[in-house]
């Protein structure tokens, strides 16, 4: 190698890191590596692996940390990866010299087995011994020398939080390094042996035709499962002469008793006595700390409450934890559009649109909801991390299993409910394809924050105020209950019944799985830990920005391109030649007037002082109307300070009339200035496709504008608002509360006088949204998280034809009923 | 001789020795790796509120396990 007549005393190695999931394994990872890593995603499966690096006096390691796993058994795609990635036949991840085996001292048999069927390949190896203290406190003593010496391999203590053993632990992996691997015998009955060694022959004469050589274990999987990924590439391969021959070698190998308990027996048989001689467990009378809390958070009674309780808070802080968040991230964008906009001529207006509108616009919406994400994902990390999760699915699962799903899709499905793309991610710990698709295809029906603009504008727009159960004043009652929040509480409830029959449905029909057991482990309860926190905080918002980021600016430039353009000529003539028209009216002072760009002129000052007093009546209107009077008289006199402090200004007069001309001529341009982009919207290709969809959105009640604002939400739901804005003729800036988009599209009338929208569009509106899958980025991580374009294709056009059908049906009963 | 009976049918708070393991190849195989394997000592540590899954002690930790998979493992109470 070139790197090595370079340097010559710089070693290069690749080691990878396997274990038991919830053994600390990630903890290791991170105290070896810190964040010089990155995630390799390995091509057809939804495993990945982290790579990093670390050093040992000149030997620079590359730490390749594979997926927990209980066992290399390779019965899908997503198992075989590990034992691939051993074989180093990934391209993504270098082929290991080596391997660290993590091994919890709390529940050493448990680990060991693993450990057995990993040094079985060979491979140079080093156990590195983790939660001993955990082990301690429950009176488990581990002699690692005995059990190095039993076992064959370095055992080296490790507490990663602490930082201690992690020097060792890189000395004895280096020391291995420079040795031969051993591979582990295992005592198995003498035909089982055999039956392997025959058919691994068999397998190494194939092997030409695979593409790559089966290692003897690989051969050992095929005896014992006669399944799996391997198998079938085998049976493509070798045809009816392999299968003739792995029958026999099967046959003589196992001579009719189970495989699994022969492979289970020997390895559990070995661990016994390694674990004899090698630990001593001291007698505990009562309950550990751990089985003591646990008694509470999974009792009958205590436990649904604090579960229950649990999930209220979490949903609770999502939404309200996450608003100033918003807000600011919000501002920010703003702040950026109008900088970026300084940066650009007036008269680049297509240049101008596309960056304000189309990329910042959409990028803008998509990040929004990243303190949502990461609410939520501090929530999940941290009860990962404490063990709670685990809990939490063994509390659910009997309620999910009716569904024909797990205990697992719990919480990915929960944590839909604020945004679908992490709820998607989250399915990944479960192991069964068909139960994992299937909670991936139910994320989108949980109603995410994203649709809640359109639900609230909606109820605004059109569900009456009022309730039962009044509290308070007369004049002005707070219901206990009250109509427009059953409302949204009821389009919550909307996704949630659908998605029940589409999940017994798909659980019958295609994703039908043999019954998986539910064998779960319930970790120890342990302290969360800040470092895995930020860790998980550090790769999930990194993953939503980059991923969800990129495709979302694709679409969002095309839809704006599709709202924008052709962008006629004509169009614009028209309105400039009308804006032309009311400048005549008015002096040149104050049509040349830019607040933006004079900033002291009198004329600046006047306006300035007037915008504070406007902010400051903004203020004041949102307070109950009895305690406005004082404020607003202070205000008043605060303005009228504010004008006479400009009075001795020589130009004073001239600059006040030039103000009160500017303000009229500011309103009357911003009216000209919407009915152009009003226009400009209705003559472009997405106007064009609206008046062409009309007669299918018709009989849900709405006009071509909703229509069209549907379509345009494809990128993200909670466009909707925005384009509506737009199209009724408002200036896409409105927010969901805005007075005036509500008014508007309650007042909306027809051409025959009569009110366009009612009650039934409110509801129809609400239903479609709570059950389309409008949402580019969903659909882009369900592609990502189901590798295939098909599973998004079907749950776009299947959400949308339900949610056409069902909102049909609401509204023209609806409608029928007088709404 | 103590009385054969399956893991699904042991008392919360009982002790039982697994006798054998059932069911498909795969589930088999799977209770098998999880340390389920003849001769192991289990606990029933407690239901779920809703009566299943099931918790159960081995080897020094704790798995959950359903009922309906836990009636294929035969044990002897303890």
């Amino acid at each position: 190698m070139s790197d090595a007549s370079t340097s010559t005393r710089t070693d290069r190695h690749a080691v990878a890191l396997i274990g038991n999931p919830n053994t600390g394994k990630s903890s290791l990872f991170t105290a070896l590596t810190g964040t010089r890593q990155k995630v390799a995603n390995y091509p057809g499966v939804t495993v990945e692996a982290k790579v990093g690096q670390t050093s040992y006096e000149n030997t620079q390691l590359t730490i390749i940390d594979l997926p927990g796993t209980y066992s290399l058994a390779a019965r899908s795609p997503d198992e075989r990866v590990a034992t691939d990635a051993l074989l180093g036949r990934l391209d993504e991840t270098p082929k290991p010299d080596g391997v660290i085996i993590v091994v919890d001292a709390s529940s050493l048999d448990r680990n060991l087995y693993l450990a057995t069927q990993v040094l079985e390949f060979g491979l140079p190896a080093v156990i590195a011994l983790t939660m001993v203290d955990v082990a301690k406190s429950r009176g488990i003593a581990i002699d690692t020398a005995k059990l190095a010496q039993s076992v064959g391999v370095p055992v080296v203590e490790v507490n990663s939080p602490a930082g201690t053993g992690l020097d060792e632990l890189k000395a004895v992996l280096h020391n291995a390094l420079h040795h031969p691997g051993k591979v582990l015998k295992l005592e198995y009955p003498a035909e089982f042996a055999r039956g392997v060694e025959t058919l691994h022959a068999r397998l190494m004469d194939l092997g030409v035709k695979l593409g790559y050589t089966p290692a003897r274990p690989e051969a050992m999987r095929l005896v014992v499962e006669a399944a799996g990924p391997l198998m079938d590439e085998c049976v493509s391969t070798g045809g009816k002469d392999f299968v003739d021959d792995f029958k026999r070698a099967r046959e003589l190998a196992l001579g009719g008793q189970s495989a699994a308990l022969i492979e289970a027996q020997a390895r559990y048989g070995a661990i016994a006595r390694w674990t004899r001689e090698a630990r001593t467990q001291e007698k505990r009378e009562g309950a550990t700390f751990s089985d003591r809390v646990d008694g509470v958070l999974t009792h009958k009674l205590w436990g649904t409450l604090i579960f229950a309780g649990l999930m209220a808070v979490i949903f609770l802080s999502i939404y309200s934890w996450a608003a100033p968040l918003m807000d600011g991230i919000e501002q920010a964008f703003a702040w950026l559009s109008t900088q970026v906009l300084a940066l650009i001529p007036d008269d680049q207006k297509m240049l101008r649109s596309l960056v304000d509108k189309g990329i910042i616009g959409g990028v803008g919406g998509v990040l929004i909801f990243l303190p949502q994400i990461l609410i939520l994902f501090t929530f999940i990390a941290v009860l990962e991390d404490v063990g709670y999760m685990s809990r939490a699915a063994f509390l659910m699962d009997r309620l999910m299993s009716k569904f024909g799903l797990s205990g697992k899709s719990f919480i990915p499905l929960l944590g839909s409910f604020a945004c679908n793309i992490p709820g998607m991610m989250g399915a990944r710990v479960i192991e069964d394809r068909n139960t994992r698709l299937t909670t991936i295809f139910l994320a989108p029906f949980m109603s995410c924050s994203a649709r809640l603009p359109v639900y609230t504008l909606m109820i605004a727009a059109f569900v009456p105020e009022g309730g039962w159960l009044p509290v308070g004043s007369a004049e002005n009652p707070f219901y206990l209950i009250n109509i427009q929040g059953l409302v949204l509480f009821a389009m919550y409830w909307v996704g949630v019944i659908f998605a029940i029959p589409t999940a017994l449905v798909l659980k019958r029909g295609i994703l039908k799985s043999k019954l998986t057991p539910f064998l779960m482990e319930l970790p120890s309860y342990k302290w969360p830990r800040a470092r895995n926190v930020a860790q998980v905080l550090w790769e999930r918002g990194g993953s939503f920005v980059r991923r969800a980021g990129t495709i979302i600016l694709a679409m969002a430039i095309i839809v704006w391109a599709l709202g924008y353009f052709p962008h006629g000529d004509e169009t614009e003539k028209k309105y400039d030649a009308e804006v032309e028209t009311l400048s005549k009216n008015y002096t040149e002072a104050a049509v040349n007037f830019d607040p933006a760009k004079d900033k002291v002129s009198t004329l600046a000052l006047i306006a300035q002082v007037n915008a504070a007093a406007d902010e400051r009546v903004a203020k004041i209107e949102q307070l109950p109307e009895e305690k406005r009077e004082a404020p607003a008289a202070e205000s008043k006199s605060k303005l009228e300070k504010d004008l006479a402090a400009l009075h001795s200004r020589a130009d004073f007069a001239q600059a006040e009339a030039d103000f009160n001309q500017f303000k009229e001529f500011d309103e009357k341009k911003g009216v000209i200035e919407k009915a152009r982009s009003g226009e400009h919207l209705r003559n472009s290709y997405l106007g064009r496709m609206g008046h062409a969809i009309e007669p299918a959105v018709a009989p849900l009640g709405w006009d071509w504008r909703i229509g069209v604002a549907a379509i345009a939400s494809f990128p993200a739901r909670e466009v909707v608002i925005g384009v509506m804005g737009t199209i009724f003729n408002l200036g896409d800036e409105e927010d969901e509360t805005s007075d005036s988009l509500k008014d508007l599209l309650r007042n909306e009338t027809g051409p025959d006088g009569r009110k366009l929208f009612g009650l039934a569009t409110g509801l129809s509106v609400m239903v479609f949204f709570a059950l389309c899958c409008q949402c580019g980025a969903t659909l882009a991580v369900m592609r990502r998280e189901t590798n295939s374009w098909r599973w998004p294709i079907a749950s776009f056009l299947y959400m949308t034809g339900l949610a056409y059908v069902v909102t049909l049906l609401t509204y023209q009963v609806a409608h029928a009923l007088g709404g | 001789m103590p009385n054969p009976s399956t893991l699904a049918k042991l008392p919360v708070g009982g002790r039982a020795r697994v006798l054998s393991v059932g069911g498909d190849a795969s589930l088999q195989q799977r209770l098998l790796e999880f340390g389920l394997i003849p001769g192991v000592e289990v606990k029933l540590v407690r239901l779920a509120p809703l009566g299943d899954p099931m918790e159960i002690t081995l080897l020094g930790y704790n798995l959950s396990v359903r009922k309906a998979d836990a009636a294929l493992v035969s044990v002897e109470a303890l």
